[in-house]
Formats: structure tokens, sequence, C-alpha cells
């Protein structure tokens, strides 16, 4: 994968601003353990289907033997974002009769090495690390444990025994962009930020790109919170978007439904302010604001990963799943978008909008249409895509530039 | 929503937390489990919420437990003599972690909010109307608690008693005055209005719950609490002087000003606490504000 270095993702930050979280979570550490039913499993077929993918390079011995894995989250799986999301993953891996899961939850990122050692010695044979910051110690873990497997999120080291995996939303980010431009009567967007890096940088930019293709006059505003979690701060900036730009239209990063629940609020006030979900559906929140959203399955890519091992088929893969990888474009896995997906769309939005919605999401499904293809000029009118140029992984990855139509600026 | 009843509506979680610590402190004991004690009545308002539909019940409930964490801090540093500060941060360590075991069926549930109403008459007033008198009735409260408690903790014997074991135990004690009774109640007021400020954190500001929500709003009210220099007005305008703070900073981001360094401006409430506090703690300026002599000091009868 790419040699990025600049890539700085959210669980990094997170060690420092949850400092109190990490010290609670430790009062609640608990390893759960999460026995598979033994009954029917749907999953099996599946993987059937898998080992007989990969049977040109390994012999597929009866798979017999049971695997326990380990996860290893930076946050409480109480979280409603990050953590929460990869726990829910943990979970739907509960039908796998052959599969024992286990976890370890707001494990700060100095003591992850720790963390892996006792899931080693607890008896996993696979140990998932999900924050940006456990990068470095899963690969040494992988050294030191040469007949174990590891998997890294959000990173893009590997080696013989550690993969890497990641889920992207910017696509998702385009189709939010694009409901925006349907509902805003104000043509000003909004959107709450956690830290001004790649990933955010990225989102925002997707997000705009959609609501200008269908109204180039959309301007958009960016508050930033140097946060990924703080829901009260989520709401004095949210508000402060609405009150002072006019912003009819929130997207945000920030690992709370609060955004959602302020948009609901001015709507319950009569003034139409709409909102989106983010990691799970969040509708509840807001049933009249929410448009639709990003919704991200990592219960989807656990399975893939792991049927794998099952088949006694490990390879150390690079996997970066965006709309429809794990779904039916790749080899039939699954009759739907496969590891992210789009929050149920509001039919306040005009059908001619969503009619559009679903045709950008079946063309980046099949790889058709890519939101990052030029001609695009950031916000200082300098072309950074020429016509029909494709960004790349690393331009994506690296992207620290505002594209046009924003007002604020990046703080450097 | 104007700049200034924003700024109400931020500041009101640590108005309700700040006059409650100003008690425990006044009396000599130093709290330092707000933040536990806060995320437990945010928990516990919410929950109560989401299972009765009754808000009443809910903030009831979060006075409630609240005060019982700080009735564990009373015990072990009222009567055990525990190191206040250790006693304290185990009642935060304890109050995040068991709120956040505890709540995790809550996560992605939604529950009653407390709406907003205008108070006849008053509401009218031009300017203060809309800011002041058209709000929830924990603002009504936390306005109205910081008032009576100045006038009770200044004005009357009851207040006098609590400064006093605060001030001087032993002459207290002397004069008849049950110090551990007095510390026990002011310890368990600081525990129920830390409650109340998590109740308007989960069924208000933000309605809903998710593990860690105070987000460090109970060590703002710590800050607060020497910023007011103990006295439960000064509270009201450093607990409003914050949450101005917090709703400026996103609003001058929005409007571009700042925009280069935003860390900058989210730094300013934790830059006032820091100014704050270092002018205060001159030697001079503690004479005259009056910290309280006793402050973090177990009392052990015919010691000292």
């Amino acid at each position: 994968m790419s040699e990025s270095e600049r890539k700085v993702s959210r669980r990094q930050f997170i060690g420092g601003t949850v400092g109190g979280l990490v010290v609670g979570g430790l009062a609640g550490y608990a390893a759960g353990v999460s026995t598979a039913p033994p009954a029917v499993a749907p999953g099996v077929p599946t993987t059937v289907t898998e080992t007989a993918r990969v049977t040109e390079t390994a012999t597929v011995p009866a798979p017999a033997k049971k695997i326990k894995a380990g996860f290893i989250y930076v946050g409480p799986v109480g979280d409603f974002g990050w953590s929460y999301g990869h726990d829910r993953g943990r979970k739907y891996l509960a039908k796998l009769p052959w599969l024992e899961t286990f976890y370890a939850e707001a494990i700060p990122e100095p003591e992850v090495g720790g963390a892996i050692d006792r899931m080693v010695a607890e008896g996993a044979d696979v140990v998932f690390t999900t924050s940006f910051g456990y990068m470095d110690p899963t690969v040494a873990a992988g050294d030191k444990y040469p007949d174990k497997k590891f998997w890294h999120c959000s990173g893009y080291k590997r080696s013989k025994n550690v993969g890497a995996y990641f889920a992207e939303f910017y696509q998702l980010y385009y189709l939010c962009g694009l409901a925006a431009a349907g509902v805003t009567k104000t043509n000003k967007i909004g959107y709450v930020a956690a830290h001004p890096i790649p990933e955010v940088v990225r989102h925002i930019n997707a997000f705009v790109l959609g609501a200008r293709e269908i109204n180039p006059k959309i301007e958009a505003y960016v508050v930033w919170l140097f946060s990924w979690f703080d829901p009260g701060k989520t709401r004095d900036a949210a508000v402060s978007l609405i009150e002072t730009q006019n912003c009819d239209v929130l997207a945000y990063t920030e690992d709370s439904p609060t955004t959602l629940q302020v948009a609901e609020e001015y709507q319950g006030k009569g003034k139409p302010v709409w909102s989106f979900s983010h990691y799970s559906d969040m509708t509840q929140y807001g049933p009249k604001a929410h448009l639709t959203g990003q919704v991200v399955d990592w219960g989807l890519m656990y399975e893939y990963i792991l049927a794998y091992q099952y088949a006694q088929a490990f390879r150390s893969m690079d996997l970066w799943w965006r709309l429809g990888d794990g779904g039916d474009t790749i080899d039939g896995w699954r009759a739907s978008d496969g590891g992210v997906t789009v929050a149920p769309i509001n039919p306040a939005i005009p059908e001619n909008v969503r009619t559009l919605i679903e045709k950008r999401r079946a063309d980046m499904r099949a790889q058709l249409f890519e939101p990052f293809t030029g001609p695009i000029k950031d916000q200082d009118g300098k072309l950074r895509f020429a016509p029909g140029q494709r960004a790349t992984h690393d331009d994506l990855w690296t992207m620290d530039w505002f594209v046009e139509g924003i007002v604020s600026k990046i703080p450097k | 929503m104007s700049l200034l009843a924003h700024t109400v509506q931020a500041g009101t979680p640590f108005v309700l937390g700040t006059i409650g610590e100003i008690y425990a402190e006044r009396s000599g004991v130093l709290n330092l489990g707000v933040e536990g004690m806060m995320a437990m009545g945010a928990l516990t308002a919410f929950m109560t919420s989401f299972y009765t539909g009754n808000l009443g019940l809910a903030i009831v409930f979060a006075m409630i437990a609240g005060g019982l964490l700080s009735l564990i801090h009373a015990f072990l540093s009222i009567t055990m003599r525990a190191n206040q500060i250790v006693s304290g941060l185990a009642i935060t360590i304890l109050g995040l972690g068991l709120s956040g075991f505890l709540g995790k069926p809550m996560i992605g549930m939604t529950a009653p909010r407390l709406g907003s109403f205008s108070i006849p008459i008053l509401a009218e007033i031009p300017v203060v109307g809309p800011v002041l008198f058209s709000q929830d009735v924990l603002v009504y409260a936390s306005i109205l608690s910081a008032l009576v408690l100045w006038f009770v903790l200044f004005k009357t014997r009851p207040g006098l008693n609590a400064r006093s074991a605060g001030e001087n135990p032993a002459m207290a004690d002397s004069l008849g005055l049950n110090v551990y009774l007095i510390r026990y109640v002011c310890v368990l007021f600081g525990g129920v209005m830390a409650g109340l400020a998590g109740a308007y954190l989960s069924l208000m500001y933000t309605p809903l719950w998710i593990e860690g929500m105070t987000a460090g709003r109970g060590w703002i009210v710590i800050a607060l609490t020497i910023f007011a220099t103990w006295n439960p007005l000064r509270a009201l305008l450093g607990a409003y002087l914050f949450g101005g703070v917090y709703a400026l900073q996103f609003r001058l981001q929005a409007i571009g000003i700042g925009t280069q360094a935003p860390q900058f401006l989210i730094m300013l409430p934790y830059l006032t606490a820091i100014v704050g506090l270092v002018v205060i703690s001159a030697e001079a300026v503690k004479r005259r504000i009056g910290v309280p002599a006793a402050l973090g000091l177990p009392y052990v009868r015919g010691e000292s």
C-alpha cells in the first residue's frame, strides 16, 4: 500500500482526548467472551465459496479446528461510534460455530503490546487491533508470534502474518452531498469536523463535490472540534453553523448523533435543518431531519477475513473496502453494498435527487464513477485534477486542501 | 438561538456542578469526583426518562445517584480520613466506569427530552427575557439555587456553620457543632448537584447516552469552584463566562475569525481557567478571597 507517512488516522488522537474515558474503561475492563451458537450457521456455505476461491494457492484440509479471535479497541465499546462499530462487527460473528471471540476495550495505544501478549496467552489464534496508533506494536507482535495472525485497522504496514484493513467513507459522503443539495433552501451547508487530517478533509471535500454536482451555487462552512468525541461541543458547533451562517444541512465527523439531534431540534421549531447518520443508522435520533448517511458493517469484513483463516488459507491482504467491496460486485459475497453502505434515504429528498443518488451509488459500486475525478479546483482556484484525471489512492490518503465552494480554511 | 441564550444553556451544567462543589469545599472537603458523579447523574437521568418517560423522576433519580456516589467519598474522607484527592479520583474512575458498564443497553436509544417554556411576563422583557426566561426548568432552577445558596451560605446560621467547619473545624467542634455531620451534608449536597448537572446534559443539552459524554466538564467545575472563590454568585458569573466561551468559539470559527488557529479558540475555556487560577493563587489575593483554611484536611477530634 502507500508509504504515505502523512496519513494520521483518527485513532491516534483518541488516546489523548479520552484520557478520562480510558481510566474509566479500565474499571469496566472486561474480556467479554462470546461463545458462538453451535446451531446451523448461514456463514458456512459462504466459507465454502471462499475456500473454493483460494484452492489454487493452498491445499485446503478439512477445516475442523475452532478459531479464537481477539479484538482490541482504543475506546469504550459504548462510544456509539468507532469502537462500538467494531464490536458490533464482532458480535455479528457469533453466528459462526467455528469461531470464539473476546475483546479488550479502552486500551491506550502505548499499552497495546501488553494487551496483545495477554490475548495470545489466553489462546487467541488471531488478533484484530483497531486503532491507527496500534500499527507498529501489531507488526512487532507479528514477529514475536510467527504462528499467530494479526490484522491492523486503518494503517498501512503489513508483514508475513500481519494484514491491513479499512472501510472508506468518501463515496458515501458524496451521496450525502447530493442529498444536501436536494433539500437546502439557503444554499449553505455546514460540516462539523473532528480533526484537520487527510481522512476528514477527504470526506468534507467529497460531501461538497456531491452537493455542487447538483447545485454549483452551494457554499460550505466547516468548524473544527479538535476532538473525536464530545457531544456538548458538537452541539455548540452545530448551533453555531446554523445561527451564524444559516447553514441548513450539516454533515459531520464526530462519534455521536448530536449533530443530527440538533437538526431535529430545529425541525421541531419549524426551521428545516437536515443531517445524517454516521457509522450506524441513527434515524431514531432525528426521524424528520435524517437525510441518509454513511454506515459501516465491520462484521462482513471480519467474516471475510476469518473465512480465509478457517480455510487455513491466510494471506496478508491489504483490504480497503469502498462501496461494493465485500458486496455483490466482488464475487457474489452479498447482495448488498457490502462493508460500507448508505443509511435509509429520506423521502423528503426530491425524487430526481433520490434517483441520482441511486445511480451514483450503483455507478460507484461498479467503479464507473469516482467522486474525485477532474476537473477539480481547490478553494483558491488552482486546478488540482485535470479533466478526466482520477485521484489516486495516495492523492486521497494525503489530501490537505479544500475543494472550490468551501469558504472556511483548513487550520495549519 | 441567540449567542446569549446559547451561553446560558452551555453554562448551566457548570452552574449546577459548581455551586454543589462550593458547599463541599466550604465545609473543608475537596471532592474531585465531580466528573464521575456527573456521569452517573447523566446515565441515571437518561435511563429513568427512557424507562418511565417521567422527566421529573429522571431528575430526582439523577440527584440520588450523584448523592450516593458522593456518600462514598464522604465516608472515605470524613469517617475514614482517607486522602481526599485519592478518594475523589477514585469516585471519578468509579463513576465513569460504572456508568459505562450500566449504560450499555442505553446506547443508541432515545428518550423524552426536557423542553423549554417561557415564564409569562418575564419572557417579554427585551433582551433579558428570551435569554433567561425562555429556557428549561433546570436553567431556572440553577439561577434560583445560586441566589438562594449564596444567601444561605453567607447570611444564615447553617451557612456559617458550614463555613466554620471548613475554616477551623476544631473551633467549630468546641462550639458544639457536629463537624462530621456538617461535612457529610455538604459533600452529599455537592453530589446531588453534580448529579443534577449530569441530568442537564443527558436530558436537555445532548439528550442521549454515550459513555463518557461528560467529556471533562466535571474538571471544569473543579476549576470554576476556585475561580468563583467559593461564592455561589460568582459561580453563576464564571459558569456563564465559560458557557459563553464554548458558544462563542465555534461561532467565531463559522464566521471565519481565527480560522488559522482554531486550536487557540478551543483552548480558551482552559486558558481562562489557568489564568484565573494563577491570579487567585497569589498569596495576597488568597488572603483576601479566603480559601477555606481547612480545605483538604481530615478533621480528627482532639488532634488540633
